[in-house]
């Protein structure tokens, strides 16, 4: 495959399932970290098409697009957290939030650079956008506001989720908008939470990557072999490979699996997804645009694995019920967002549009 | 993507770091600090399927509880948890070749034969361009197509069963092999080849006969595979009883209806249901 992949490879879990983070975490479980409080979503989005009870977090991606300059783009993965909806497909849902491209903001492009230059070199792509969102603060106060946002950005993904940004900058003046502490809404279920983080698949092919098989391969083994000619196994051919419970497309599933076994997601945008079985469903077209859907990233069988394990062994565990081997998530090809921010531009510059999941299952017969 | 992603995960301490929890015994803790634990040298088997989550919590003990429900098993780590006396053996590694514009390219083709000399034999063939590939992976899928062998008498019932309990037969390509139950002391009466897999398979005394071209030993040996593979296939008159039927282990261990499965009636189950 010429496309890169991108593993998503546990990293610690979370002090607490229902902490907050900001929406450039990657993290499975725990509480959808919204960009804004008010999103605009309806109710009926973030409910169960089939039972209607609150969907909880699976994964969270930060997924930007850096060939289309999209740097807010958030994938969420929502699953019913009742055990009886579990093996059916409708049960999921899969949420692309992102910021409508016609409004930018100082935060996108301001995280690796150092803003202490003054606001002339830095605010010159985003003059425009400026104006419209901070009209009354002048020359002085913005310097230090566009600082301080910087500096909270650099503070917040360099810190474990924990509230330390405002001890650190202590000279940051207070009025920054930095995330609030929102009111937890405790009937939203929740499952355990481990945040993430990303590791190219070096995948060298066909022999070089070791299995995860302790066995050890003696070269005296394969000599005492090759001198035994008493008998000639002739008419041997190349054979694929065959065993009586898995076909090869699992095995090659299984074999990509070994050489990364803790990996919880693969990324990869537009690339080809891992299949497990030979089946699967078109992916459709967009429904708000029209064009056609596209690989974007796929859960795999270790992530209902740690969830599992991490459960409390009550009945009413969704992981537990969990069958999949592969969860694959196509998203719009063209990143279309809703252009509804007629009115007040600076209050609804989300965009939320619905993607397409396709599950692959295990099966027994 | 890939910086952001990285710093809030924290350190890069390798894979599972943090993770050492999970079918340590302390599963009833949600969270806590147990964090560590986890081995350098062996890298731990996380699960894929649902069979190899419930084989890895050790709720299910033996690999007879997956061949009464013929459940196809798809991670060789489950074999080798399931049956811990496994050997194996690697038969023949011959070169095959093919033609291409540029000349021929040879890859090897590995035969390997695993066994616990006790009613449990698999056979596994792998082609690929290096030798060590080949056997390594001869030896996952050998693993995968491990299959009971049933033994029996030849006469008087005495002792532990020594020899297949009839004819059967089995046939790969042109070769037929025939094994004829055989009386205690005869030992394994086939050719060389044959006789590895009815060594690891735990067979003591069978007569063989063969047919076809014998020559072709891949064919062979494969034929002695299917052969043994028939063993269990064969009604004899202990099983003309009407059979209890039990619930499969996905069953048993959901609180939840699971998938039915062809023809399984759900009767009293002979294991208690845990929490």
């Amino acid at each position: 495959m010429a496309e890169e992949v991108h593993l998503g490879l546990p990293g610690p879990w979370a002090a607490d399932y229902r902490e907050k983070a900001d929406h450039y975490t990657t993290k499975i479980g725990g509480v959808p970290d919204w960009p804004t409080v008010d999103m605009g979503i309806k109710p009926e989005t973030l409910q169960c098409s089939l039972c209607g009870t609150k969907l909880c977090l699976v994964a969270q991606v930060h997924a930007p697009v850096a060939k289309l300059n999209i740097e807010e783009r958030i994938i969420y993965v929502l699953v019913c957290s009742t055990p009886q909806c579990g093996p059916k497909p409708q049960s999921w849902k899969v949420l692309r939030v992102q910021k409508c491209r016609n409004v930018m903001q100082t935060e996108g492009g301001g995280d690796e650079l150092g803003q202490s230059n003054g606001p002339p070199s830095t605010s010159v792509p985003e003059e425009q956008n400026d104006k419209n969102k901070i009209p009354e603060i002048d020359d002085d106060d913005f310097d230090l506001d566009a600082l301080a946002e910087a500096l909270e950005q650099a503070a917040t993904l360099a810190s474990n989720s924990k509230k330390k940004n405002k001890s650190k900058h202590a000279n940051a003046p207070v009025k920054c908008p930095v995330l609030k502490e929102q009111a937890c809404d405790p009937s939203i279920p929740v499952l355990p939470c481990f945040y993430i983080y990303y590791d190219k698949e070096l995948f060298g092919g066909k022999g070089t990557v070791g299995s995860s098989s302790s066995e050890l391969v003696l070269d005296k083994e394969i000599m005492d072999t090759a001198n035994d000619e008493e008998e000639k196994w002739e008419g041997e051919k190349y054979e694929y490979d065959k065993a009586i419970g898995a076909d090869r497309t699992f095995l090659k599933f299984k074999k990509r699996l070994d050489a990364y076994p803790q990996q919880c997601f693969r990324y990869s945008y537009g690339g080809k997804p891992l299949m497990a079985t030979t089946k699967l469903q078109d992916p459709g077209t967009c429904r708000l645009c029209g064009s056609p859907r596209h690989y974007e990233l796929q859960l795999m069988s270790p992530l209902s694995y740690f969830l599992h394990e991490a459960g409390d062994g009550s009945s009413n565990y969704a992981p537990s019920s969990w069958t999949w081997l592969t969860v694959i998530i196509y998203t719009c090809s063209k990143n279309c967002c809703l252009s509804s921010c007629g009115g007040n531009p600076q209050s609804c510059c989300w965009g939320v549009a619905e993607e397409e999941i396709l599950i692959q299952e295990d099966e027994v017969r | 993507m890939a910086d952001r992603g990285g710093q809030r995960g924290g350190d890069r301490g390798g894979f599972g770091r943090g993770f050492g929890r999970g079918g340590r015994g302390d599963r009833g803790g949600r969270r806590g600090g147990r964090r560590g634990g986890r081995q350098q040298e062996e890298e731990k088997w996380v699960p894929v399927t649902k069979l190899g989550r419930l084989v890895k919590e050790g709720r299910i003990n033996k690999i007879e509880e997956i061949y009464l429900h013929s459940l196809p098993v798809k991670e060789h780590q489950i074999v080798e948890q399931l049956v811990p006396g496994l050997k194996d053996e690697v038969m023949k590694i011959t070169p095959v070749q093919k033609q291409t514009r540029a000349g021929q390219r040879t890859r090897f083709k590995a035969f390997v034969v695993v066994g616990d000399c006790d009613g449990h034999v698999g056979l596994g063939v792998k082609c690929a361009k290096e030798v060590a590939t080949a056997i390594r992976g001869a030896i996952i899928l050998a693993k995968l197509s491990v299959v009971p062998v049933r033994r029996g008498y030849w006469g008087n019932k005495i002792g532990q069963p020594h020899t297949v309990p009839c004819k059967v037969t089995g046939k790969c390509g042109s070769v037929t092999v025939r094994m004829v139950p055989a009386p205690r002391g005869s030992g394994i009466v086939a050719a060389r080849v044959p006789k590895k897999v009815l060594q690891f398979a735990g067979i003591d005394d069978v007569f063989t006969s063969s047919r076809g071209s014998t020559k072709t030993l891949g064919n062979f040996v494969k034929a002695t595979f299917d052969c043994l593979m028939k063993t269990y296939g064969f009604l004899t008159p202990e099983f003309w009883t009407e059979t209890k039927y039990v619930k499969t282990p996905f069953q048993e261990f959901t609180d939840l209806l699971a998938k039915p499965t062809k023809g399984l009636l759900i009767d009293a189950p002979t294991e208690t249901v845990e929490a």
